[in-house]
């Protein structure tokens, strides 16, 4: 399947020579600045796992929240989703203008774009408690915290780790948007993105593509061994 | 109330004109009217009744699930509320409702981490000035049959063992009156039958007050001192019948004359309350 794919590139390369390099240019170039890449893909991942981490916090504590408190929920739920048909992407450049070309920007924009899913996942989690199971731990007089922290909690883990498969890709996305929408940015793979296609560097563009997707890769592959261990007693894993 | 004074003959449980409607205007339905129904400490009562009549509904008025539209219900002289906030009522649910990633033993236990204040507050209602020490769980466990299940997590396990589990979890809490919603049900005839026989020893062990719905006829003669029969539109209690078969009641009793005695009167009972709706 990868050669196919790798050969109709090659293909590609030849006939549209400005718009797919070949690929040992490509790879040529990852060797060649090997340290650049790694350098930038570090930058890149660092926005993307606070900004996701920023979200995470806020979305948990807020499905807690509405979880427990009616109220919140009606005055929360409306705002939650009017984000989240916002194209938050193209929020990026104002808040670059708030908030200059520092790391803030990425992380609000990640955060954002992280937070709907877990929030609404959790959310669904938390309050998806059977019945019967309820009533047994009320007959015991259970506290909020204590059905939170021995029932909620760990009900809504599945329904958890099946928003971190969809929100992690999207933190990177996120990261790497804001990078391209801050130009005088210092790092990252977006910058690097934007900098190399305005001057035609073709083979960088890609090499950075490139490495976008192995870290996508390598970010499912951990969620999912995280998620195999933490959710072992659940079907979704056997 | 002075807490050092033991008040004998208090009942367990005490209905007195309890009503319960949902819903209203036209919509409403009568599920429980003017119930009474008082409960000596220390005994196995069944409720039967067609479908509909209000047994669930008063379990859960017991296990203070749910108020009264009408009526008063009283767990050994105080609110239901007031007794789960002591752990004196132990809720066995028509599932097993057993947590999926927790192993048995961790199931059964996890009760003794929840709502640690009950034994104060338990000392202060009159009936139980005596101290009570945590009972061993593995001990419950293996005397239920699950000695080999301990680490096991409820979906490895078959129906019958899960439902097991979740009675030696109620049991486990040591509660005073302990309420249990067609917990059989779902399983097949033979492993119900040898439920029936572990949840007697339990019982004799132990000797809670139990409050046991079924639908079962041979069930509810089986187990209890008292059937008590019900009928629905509006959801009320018909009968009472003690049943005077001495214990413990093993399989030989399914064999002697006096058990289908019982059996018979008990489904002519519940005849006459299902026809009583009809007119
Ligand atoms: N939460 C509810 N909302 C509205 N109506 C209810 C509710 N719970 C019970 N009812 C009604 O109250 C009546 C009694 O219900 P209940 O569940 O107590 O009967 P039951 O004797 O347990 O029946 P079954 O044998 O089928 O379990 C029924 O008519 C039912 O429709
Ligand atoms: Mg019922």
């Amino acid at each position: 399947m990868l050669a196919i794919l790798g050969g109709l590139w090659q293909w590609g390369a030849r006939q549209l020579p400005y718009l797919l390099p070949p690929l040992s240019g490509v790879g040529s170039s990852l060797s060649g600045n090997f340290g650049y890449y790694v350098h930038n893909a570090l930058v890149t991942l660092g926005e993307a796992t606070a900004g996701l981490g920023m979200g995470f916090v806020g979305a948990f504590v807020l499905a807690v929240l509405t979880s427990e408190l009616p109220l919140v929920r009606r005055a929360v739920m409306p705002v939650a989703v009017v984000l989240n048909v916002t194209p938050l992407v193209a929020v990026a450049p104002a808040l670059v203008v708030a908030f200059g070309f520092g790391p803030m920007p990425k992380l609000i924009i990640t955060g954002l774009i992280c937070f709907f899913p877990i929030l609404i996942n959790t959310a669904t989690g938390l309050r998806s408690v059977p019945q019967q199971v309820l009533q047994v731990y009320r007959t015991m007089d259970a506290s909020r915290v204590e059905l939170l922290w021995h029932v909620r909690v760990p009900n809504a883990l599945p329904y958890l780790f099946a928003a971190l498969r969809i929100v992690f890709p999207l933190s990177i996305i996120g990261a790497v948007v804001a990078e391209m929408s801050a130009s005088g940015s210092t790092g990252g793979l977006g910058t690097a993105i934007s900098v190399a296609s305005s001057m035609n560097q073709l083979p960088v563009v890609y090499a950075s593509i490139l490495v976008l997707a192995v870290m996508g890769v390598l970010l499912l592959l951990a969620v999912t061994v995280v998620e195999r261990r933490v959710l072992h007693w659940h079907d979704s894993v056997n | 109330m002075d807490g050092s004074v033991k008040v004998t003959g208090t009942p367990a449980l005490e209905l007195r004109s309890v009503r319960r409607v949902y819903g209203f205007g036209s919509a409403a339905t009568t599920a429980l009217d003017d119930v009474h129904l008082t409960v000596p400490s220390g005994r196995f009562v069944s409720l039967i009744g067609p479908s509909g009549c209000g047994k669930s509904t008063l379990l859960r008025l017991v296990a203070g699930l749910e108020q009264p539209d009408g009526g008063e219900v009283s767990v050994h002289g105080v609110t239901p509320a007031q007794a789960c906030a002591a752990k004196l009522i132990g809720l066995v649910p028509q599932s097993p409702a057993l947590l999926p990633w927790l192993s048995v033993l961790r199931n059964v236990t996890l009760p003794q981490k929840i709502n640690r204040g009950a034994a104060g507050r338990r000392e202060r209602i009159a009936d139980f000035a005596e101290r009570r020490t945590a009972p061993d769980m593995k001990e419950l466990l293996v005397k239920a049959g699950l000695g080999d299940a301990l680490d096991k997590l409820p979906a490895q396990l078959s129906g019958g063992m899960r439902q097991r589990a979740a009675i030696v979890r109620a049991f486990g809490l040591q509660p005073d009156v302990l309420v249990m919603d067609e917990p059989f049900s779902a399983l097949d005839e033979f492993t119900r039958e040898s439920l029936q026989d572990q949840l007697l020893d339990l019982w004799e062990e132990l000797r809670t007050t139990v409050l046991f719905v079924t639908h079962s006829v041979s069930e509810a003669v089986r187990l209890s001192d008292t059937v008590v029969v019900m009928a629905p539109n509006p959801g009320r209690i018909v009968e009472s019948i003690d049943v005077d078969l001495p214990r413990p009641r093993g399989e030989r009793l399914f064999g002697e004359r006096r058990f289908h005695e019982y059996e018979d009167l008990v489904r002519e009972r519940l005849r006459r309350a299902w026809h009583s709706e009809a007119a």
